[in-house]
């Protein structure tokens, strides 16, 4: 019974942990500033991490799944530049465009899967390898450059606000968010993917097609980045090979504080979207603060290293 | 002479246990899982401080020992899991940490040598410039002793030493416990074969639900007699009678090819529980794997109900109408830390779903027939796996192979690790799916479960048929001697 009590209580605070926290900043940044609470601010923190919560999403498909993807940064990064170029340089129509930087990052993801099962290797390496094909290809489509110009029709998606007011982006995020939540936890699919990021043999002799099941993670989780690249490059209103660099770490790390095992097999949606909104509400109230980008990275830091510890411990407390 | 006691009042783990080791005998400690011998042996070994009580080692009493301290007194224990530094050599694993050499360089041919020395006291021809992973589990466990004897060892613990080891490996090892006792060494022996025992032991003491029972000298006991200690209760029967099976062939073998088996012929029939014999690497699991599809076979043919299948995956081999129970429960066969429901349902998820959509009652509903059907014994079926005893994860694995409604039941290693008590539900159950029209293949180590539970029994040696035996002819000889691929 007392056992089952500290299970209990072990769970209560793995589901609660980063809601409190989401509270606890939001607390503390509104008392240090002013502006923090202000409507303009709220919905810049909503409009500006978007893309983050998106690849979020796509990271925990692919850590469920059993994998983990370093070269999401440079998926993102070519579509960018693909979008972008194909707009200000071909004046290709907006929706052919944004199909293609889509599909294409979909074949990349495909790409790292069928690498990662053929290999036989561990995903974080064959992705360390093909991140770098990716930068490659990125820098050979952009040719070190920046594309603007783009069309109004194009920034229209990052940028236009329904009704005046209602950010078009935002609601690409939200449906995204309902339909992974939907798939991961509702439908027979999800369940295998969680199956065979469990315990793949297990899976393997329970009949399920796992390598199908990691190639398809990996097919998807490339979808919502391509998704990801086009909403990022259309609010920013330019995009050059440095677009969405390094947010692989920001997914993986609002995974990872979520409670997103590494070895597979775990995770819950909305938990790793709030984890994106506790480190997106972290560096822009530290901005507000007057506290630049560099102690932010220290921050980051911390609070993943702390919630490491309280997890530690309180699996030590089972 | 040693007197080790302990006692623990008020914790259940164990409750006041107090037994003595005396010097130079071969004790063994046996009760069932969750008897509290882990935690017993990890107290001597410094792995557990206990609540209270006292460990006296050769007239000197400590409250508790660490690690350290218990390697300093001669305390060395062989763990059934063999935690050893896989790429490191043979020599390397028995002198590490081990300040006896003169300089600050190791002298690799120097410590070979002493290795080679260590090891031919077990009589042993390892050699020490080989690295450990490249050893059989036999071979590893004699390194492990061999680091006792370097630490001048006096109490050995071995924690069911034979559980993955073959018949002739398992001889060598009773030599190498007998070997120890002569030097005066005392042995405590953990092990779930009460046969072996009577082999090599001295006395017994018994735990029950962390509660020491008693402790008897071998000879004044047998085999009913410690079951009776262990379990509290008289089993009558340990495998339950069944009906006879029919005729009627339901899956059929030819010549079959690859995974390490070759040229496998036998006939399956309806309601049967045909046994495999052999021993470990004789290619039965992978036989059994040919059969599911979970591993590519090369020639023959296989059919089932007269019609030949050939799957090449095991979602082919479970449409075709095979289940598989693996072997390794944990790893291959248990999602461990998922719900029972979820694991029950995992195999036949799709046909749980609408239009793609898991449908959680029938989910639900699914789970709780099988609760029923097969006994699970769990208060919730949202519980994790990992919180239920061997024999109702057992169960559990068995469910998710009925869920995906086989006619041919593949039962590798059914109750590895499962309590004597548990085991008989286990036998109950394959009888009863038998009797209900199901047949059952049935991979064993345990000689005792092969010829009580099969009605046939094949026999393989190094991937090869050796024999093929009628209830009437069963005999552990008749089959030992076709697994060792004697005859």
């Amino acid at each position: 019974m007392d056992a089952k009590a500290k299970v209990k209580r072990g769970e209560l605070f793995s589901t609660l942990s980063m809601p409190v926290l989401l509270v606890i900043l939001i607390v503390f940044f509104s008392i240090m500033s002013p502006r923090f609470l202000s409507p303009l601010n709220l919905t810049n923190i909503l409009v500006q991490n978007v893309h983050v919560a998106i690849v979020a999403a796509a990271v925990m498909i692919i850590m469920i799944s059993g994998g983990c993807d370093l070269s999401i940064g440079y998926q993102m990064s070519v579509a960018a530049v693909l979008v972008t170029k194909m707009l200000s340089v071909y004046n290709v129509p907006v929706f052919i465009a944004v199909i293609a930087g889509i599909a294409l990052c979909s074949l990349l993801g495909t790409f790292n899967g069928i690498m990662a099962i053929k290999l036989k290797s561990n995903t974080m390496i064959v992705t360390l390898a093909t991140m770098s094909v990716f930068q490659g290809i990125s820098y050979l489509i952009s040719e070190s450059k920046t594309y603007h110009n783009l069309p109004n029709s194009f920034m229209y998606i990052g940028q236009g606000r329904i009704g005046g007011w209602l950010p078009i982006n935002v609601v690409i995020m939200v449906v995204l968010i309902l339909i992974v939540g939907f798939v991961m936890g509702c439908t027979g699919i999800g369940r295998k993917v969680y199956a065979a990021g469990d315990s793949p043999e297990a899976a393997r002799l329970a009949g399920l097609p796992v390598a199908k099941i990691k190639v398809l993670s990996f097919t998807c989780a490339g979808i919502l980045v391509g998704i990801a690249a086009v909403l990022l490059a259309s609010r920013s209103g330019s995009a050059d090979s440095g677009t969405g660099v390094g947010i692989e770490f920001t997914g993986i790390t609002a995974c990872v504080l979520s409670g997103v095992a590494l070895k597979g097999g775990e995770g819950t949606l909305w938990k790793v979207i709030v984890a994106a909104f506790v480190l997106g509400v972290l560096s822009n109230g530290m901005q507000l603060i007057n506290l630049g980008t560099y102690p932010q990275y220290i921050a980051k830091g911390v609070i993943m290293l702390l919630s490491l510890y309280l997890t530690n411990r309180n699996a030590q407390g089972m | 002479m040693k007197h080790i006691t302990k006692d623990y009042p008020g914790v259940k783990a164990l409750d006041d246990v107090s037994i003595s080791f005396e010097k130079g005998e071969v004790h063994a400690l046996v009760g069932e899982n969750g008897a509290g011998k882990s935690t017993f042996i990890k107290t001597i070994s410094g792995a557990i401080t206990p609540t209270s009580g006292t460990i006296t080692f050769e007239g000197k009493e400590y409250s508790s020992l660490t690690p350290h301290e218990a390697i300093e007194l001669g305390i060395a224990v062989v763990y059934q899991e063999l935690i050893q530094f896989e790429a490191m050599s043979v020599a390397d694993n028995i002198f590490m940490g081990i300040d006896s050499e003169s300089s600050m360089v190791i002298n690799k041919a120097e410590r070979n040598a002493k290795a080679r020395e260590v090891l031919a006291q077990f009589d042993s021809d390892i050699d020490p410039a080989a690295l450990v992973r490249d050893l059989s589990i036999a071979n590893r466990q004699i390194i492990e002793l061999a680091k006792a004897m370097v630490r001048n060892a006096k109490v050995v613990i071995m924690d069911e030493p034979t559980a993955a080891i073959t018949v002739q490996e398992q001889k060598r090892l009773y030599e190498v416990v007998r070997n120890l006792k002569a030097k005066e060494v005392t042995v405590i022996y953990i092990s779930h074969r009460l046969e072996e025992l009577f082999e090599i032991c001295d006395r017994v003491s018994v735990l029950r639900d962390g509660q020491y029972i008693t402790t008897v000298d071998i000879h004044d006991t047998d085999r009913q007699g410690l079951i009776r200690y262990m379990v509290g209760r008289e089993l009558t029967s340990t495998y339950p009678e069944k009906k006879p099976a029919g005729t009627e062939v339901v899956l059929e073998a030819e010549h079959l090819s690859g995974n390490g088996v070759e040229d496998i012929s036998f006939k399956l029939h309806k309601g049967e529980i045909l046994g495999f014999a052999g021993l470990v690497g004789a290619g039965r699991t992978e036989l059994m794997h040919l059969l599911y599809g979970a591993a590519k076979k090369t020639s023959g043919t296989v059919k089932i109900n007269g019609r030949e299948v050939a799957p090449r995956n095991p979602g082919e081999g479970m449409k075709a109408g095979i289940g598989l129970i693996p072997e390794d429960r944990k790893f291959q066969g248990c999602f461990i830390d998922k719900p029972i429901f979820w694991n029950i349902s995992i195999s036949n998820i799709m046909e749980l779903c609408r239009s793609g959509v898991i449908d959680r009652k029938a989910e639900m509903k699914q789970a709780q027939d099988y609760r029923e059907k097969l006994r699970i014994k769990t208060p919730d079926l949202v519980q994790k796996a990992s919180g239920l005893s061997g024999g109702n994860q057992q169960k559990v694995v068995i469910a998710k192979s009925l869920a995906a409604l086989p006619d041919i039941l593949i039962f590798d290693e059914p109750t590895r690790g499962i309590d004597i008590g548990a085991r008989h539900e286990i036998y109950l159950l394959m009888n009863e799916l038998a009797e209900q029209g199901k047949s059952i293949l049935m991979v064993s180590s345990d000689m005792e479960e092969l010829l009580g539970m099969s009605e046939r029994l094949i026999v393989l040696h190094e991937g090869h048929k050796t024999g093929e035996l009628e209830r009437p002819e069963f005999s552990q000889e008749k089959v030992l001697t076709l697994a060792s691929g004697i005859a």
